[in-house]
């Protein structure tokens, strides 16, 4: 079988070594080391444009995902100076992966540009909204002011159900329903009183010192708690304590799974189904690319025999409710309704009830639609079960 | 700042026109902040990406707006005509040859914030806005149970206003033609500040067809604004075939034949030596030969006799579907350019069409004329687009520039030895890039006192020389 290059190796053997030789080294270290991955992806004519929610709605060059990357490239060679205006761009991004499906090289623009991030916040280069954020992750260890737990939910058992900011802010009713799921399906859940966030909004924002703090603390609450089993309602937070920990050296032993990937593969007797209305979905971003579950949660309902009606942008090509990534929905709130309203009439077209499973998500199309019923995918399927 | 900018001229007069159009457009739509104003100082034509790479910025807007409708793209023509503005529309960047390059300062349009469509069943007709992304229209349509069938490698990126702008077309086009064929009417927005509309009818008698004025004509004569396209139901039947031959003139021949019998395969691509080595690696019973990958779809009934022609006709060994899969899997690959152009490796592609009576001909002379060049590694081709009467070939070449000599005469001495080739064999300089700034010096070559003509049909519609002046040469 021949080889990846060998057409260059016999297009060579008729040119002499003097003339090719220039060329081959250029080729080669493209090849072996080539440039960096901000370069490699500003070189690129957006190939992700089209799955990339922000690029499609916003419309501009400039927020592209190759935009953006052009802007931290412009920045770290100085041509941009490191200043507020100039990072606003780079921060228009929903972390939400959609970018990473369609790239040769795999990459993420919002992992391509987080040192550039890192090294504003380094250097206190922040916007008053991140500071309001850092401040109540440093002080209450949540994105919220402090969060009262309501509730008498059991602190013992065998599987640890973190429920994540934006439930214990607003939302007992599906914190209640996922209990009961995890009851359905036979375990013990229970939750910690003195739970934080997991760290991923100061990720997000480059406060990579903000976000070892908060994991270091969060790590020993899931370790203290014995669990051997944890299972999240929000995707981002499966996916932090899942991929992210273990790379900022906080491992957890606990098998950590979102919802719908703890259902997967369980046997589930639904009853049968005698809901005449139509369902649409959602796929949540961190779901789908960040755990990698492409069709878990479509698997999940078509197990519940619900009448769905599958959306266009669906699968790895899901397109986020537009509060992903933490900054935009902070930085430029038309921006991210705008997103959620483009991603809401796709799914209204098909249905006003809508089946998410993600807090974000469900707070976001809720906010921005008063006429959808928007259901975490815990309270269908308790209903059902 | 950039390190290098150029010095615009006419600043005072800039700044009122951007002040008036503040006054319509909130701060987000309307921008003089650096960030948006290098961001649109380039598109993807491998001399300015150069620029980019060597922190030099000779040309930068003074600002960047971005319309919603066609009544803000009436005011924006309107005051820069009124100011003497020059005004670039730009859709989605990925042009490869300058066209959106704002050599002259002054404003550009980005119409990707207007992206409206309606499909019409029963005229197979969609209705899209100038700015709609080419994957959305085209998901949007298969989700319908329809196919434009216009599929670009530049499709995840480009918008609709930038297939008509180039005069477009893509990699299914030997069924469903280039982007003039598809567009069946079109709304334009024209200095001083007029919208026109023509109309979508199956045909029309009725003068010259003032829609074409704006098909390639790369914004500098109008923008258009909305255009309606002819689509089709989505195929029912998909049939993939490749070959093997022996001789590039065996494919050539073979698809020649089948074209000539009215058979339509949607893609066709015949690879030369090289490039079948270089795509196809992997299929060693390809390798060294002439890899022909074809595509034929539709109506299941059509689409089979279709396949008997191709099989009467082909010169090759039949290969299976392999390759064409791996084709499919691959086509909107273009990694290679990230990997090696910030190395200062210097890669290009030229697509060009000749009859053919003369295609041979000019297949060795733009290979034969690219590779004695000192610095060039290789020159090849492939063709991939075909017409009972012809065939547009792809060329690709890459090396690095001499000592003495830097990458932008080096770029520019392979493209003038290649473009004198095309002229010299009895080509056409451009299959579907368009023209842009890179091409605009062979265009008289081209239209001989036919330049004049457009010339004056440009002084006629814009008499300030507005519209993206200086491209296509006007």
């Amino acid at each position: 079988m021949p080889g990846r290059w060998d057409w260059l190796k016999e297009e060579l053997s008729g040119i002499s070594m003097l003339t090719k030789l220039p060329t081959m080294t250029k080729f080669l270290k493209g090849k072996i080391s080539g440039p960096d991955d901000m370069t490699k992806c500003s070189m690129c004519p957006n190939m992700c444009r089209h799955a990339c929610p922000i690029s499609i709605v916003d419309g501009k060059e400039t927020t592209s995902p190759a935009g953006k990357s052009r802007v931290g490239m412009m920045i770290e060679n100085e041509v941009l100076s490191l200043d507020r205006e100039n990072l606003l761009p780079i921060h228009m991004c929903l972390s939400c992966g959609c970018c990473v499906v369609w790239c040769p090289f795999d990459f993420s623009v919002s992992d391509i540009l987080r040192p550039v991030k890192t090294r504003a916040v380094e250097h206190n280069i922040v916007y008053e909204e991140f500071v309001e954020l850092f401040d109540d992750l440093r002080e209450n260890g949540t994105i919220y002011e402090e969060i009262e737990d309501q509730g008498d939910l059991p602190d013992d058992g065998d599987v640890l159900y973190l429920r994540g900011c934006e439930y214990r802010e607003g939302d007992s009713e599906v914190i209640d329903r996922t209990m009961s799921v995890l009851k359905k399906v036979g375990t013990d859940p229970f939750v910690i009183y003195d739970e934080k966030c997991c760290g991923i909004p100061a990720y997000n924002t480059g406060n990579i010192g903000l976000f070892e703090d908060l994991i270091e603390d969060m790590a020993e609450k899931i370790r203290g708690s014995g669990a051997d089993r944890v299972v999240t309602s929000c995707p981002s937070c499966a996916y932090a304590y899942k991929e992210l920990y273990p790379e900022f050296d906080q491992n957890i032993d606990a098998e950590i799974s979102h919802i719908v990937e703890f259902l997967e593969g369980k046997k589930l007797k639904f009853a049968p189904n005698k809901n005449t209305d139509r369902f649409t979905f959602h796929e949540p971003c961190k779901l789908v690319n960040g755990l990698g579950k492409k069709e878990s949660m479509q698997d999940l309902l078509d197990r519940t025999g619900l009448e769905l009606e599958k959306p266009r942008r669906n699968g790895d090509e899901t397109f986020c409710c537009g509060s992903g990534g933490t900054t935009v929905s902070r930085l430029n709130e038309e921006l991210s309704s705008e997103v959620a309203r483009e991603r809401l009439s796709e799914l209204k077209s098909l249905s006003d009830e809508i089946i998410t499973s993600c807090p974000t998500c469900k707070r976001t199309f809720e906010d921005n639609d008063e006429e959808v019923k928007v259901h975490d995918i815990a309270e269908i399927v308790d209903g059902l079960l | 700042m950039p390190r290098e900018m150029m010095k615009k001229k006419d600043e005072g007069k800039v700044d009122k026109v951007i002040d008036k159009l503040s006054e319509s457009f909130e701060d987000n739509r309307l921008s003089t902040k650096k960030t948006d104003l290098l961001s649109y100082s380039h598109d993807y034509w491998p001399i300015s990406l150069h620029w980019m790479l060597e922190d030099k910025f000779p040309s930068i807007p003074n600002a960047v707006v971005w319309p919603e409708d066609k009544e803000e793209v009436k005011e924006v023509v309107r005051w820069c005509y009124k100011g003497r503005v020059p005004l670039y529309p730009y859709g989605g960047g990925s042009g490869v040859l300058g066209a959106t390059v704002p050599e002259k300062g002054g404003i550009i349009i980005d119409l990707k914030r207007m992206r409206s469509l309606q499909v019409d069943d029963q005229d197979l007709l969609v209705e899209a806005d100038s700015g709609l992304n080419g994957y959305y229209l085209e998901d949007s349509l298969n989700e319908e149970g329809y196919t434009m069938g216009n599929i670009p490698q530049s499709l995840y990126p480009s918008t609709v206003g930038g297939w008509v702008g180039t005069k477009a077309t893509g990699q299914f086009s030997t069924k469903y033609g280039g982007i003039e064929e598809m567009l069946k009417g079109i709304e334009v927005v024209v200095p001083p500040g007029k919208i026109l509309n023509f109309k979508p009818h199956p045909r029309t008698s009725t003068g010259p067809d003032l829609r074409k004025l704006f098909v390639g004509a790369e914004g500098t004569m109008g923008i258009m604004t909305k255009g309606w396209f002819k689509i089709w139901p989505y195929p029912e039947r998909r049939i993939k075939l490749s070959y093997a031959s022996e001789r590039l003139e065996d494919a050539v021949e073979s698809v020649r034949k089948v074209m000539r019998r009215g058979a339509e395969p949607a893609v066709v691509r015949i690879y030369d030596e090289m490039e079948t080595k270089r795509h196809f690696y992997d299929h060693e019973d390809i390798y060294g030969k002439i890899a022909t990958v074809i595509i034929i779809e539709g109506d299941e009934k059509i689409a089979e006799v279709e396949r008997e022609i191709v099989e009467e006709e082909f010169i090759g060994e039949y290969k299976g579907e392999g390759p064409v899969d791996h084709w499919l899997e691959t086509r909107f690959n273009v990694k290679e350019a990230s990997e090696f152009v910030p190395m200062g490796v210097v890669f290009d592609t030229i697509e060009v069409a000749v009859n053919w009576s003369n295609a041979e001909e000019l297949y060795e002379r733009v290979i034969e004329s690219i590779k004695p060049i000192k610095g060039v590694l290789f020159a090849s081709a492939h063709a991939s687009h075909f017409y009972p009467q012809g065939i547009c070939f792809y060329f690709t070449f890459a090396g690095t520039p001499p000592r003495k000599k830097d990458a932008e005469s080096f770029y520019q001495q392979v493209w003038s030895e290649a473009m004198k080739a095309v002229i010299g064999s009895g080509g056409t300089i451009s299959h579907h890039h368009g023209v842009g700034r890179q091409r605009k010096d062979w265009l008289e070559d081209e239209l001989g006192g036919g330049l004049k003509m457009l010339k004056d049909i440009k002084e006629k519609i814009d008499k300030r020389d507005i519209m993206n002046p200086g491209n296509l040469g006007l």
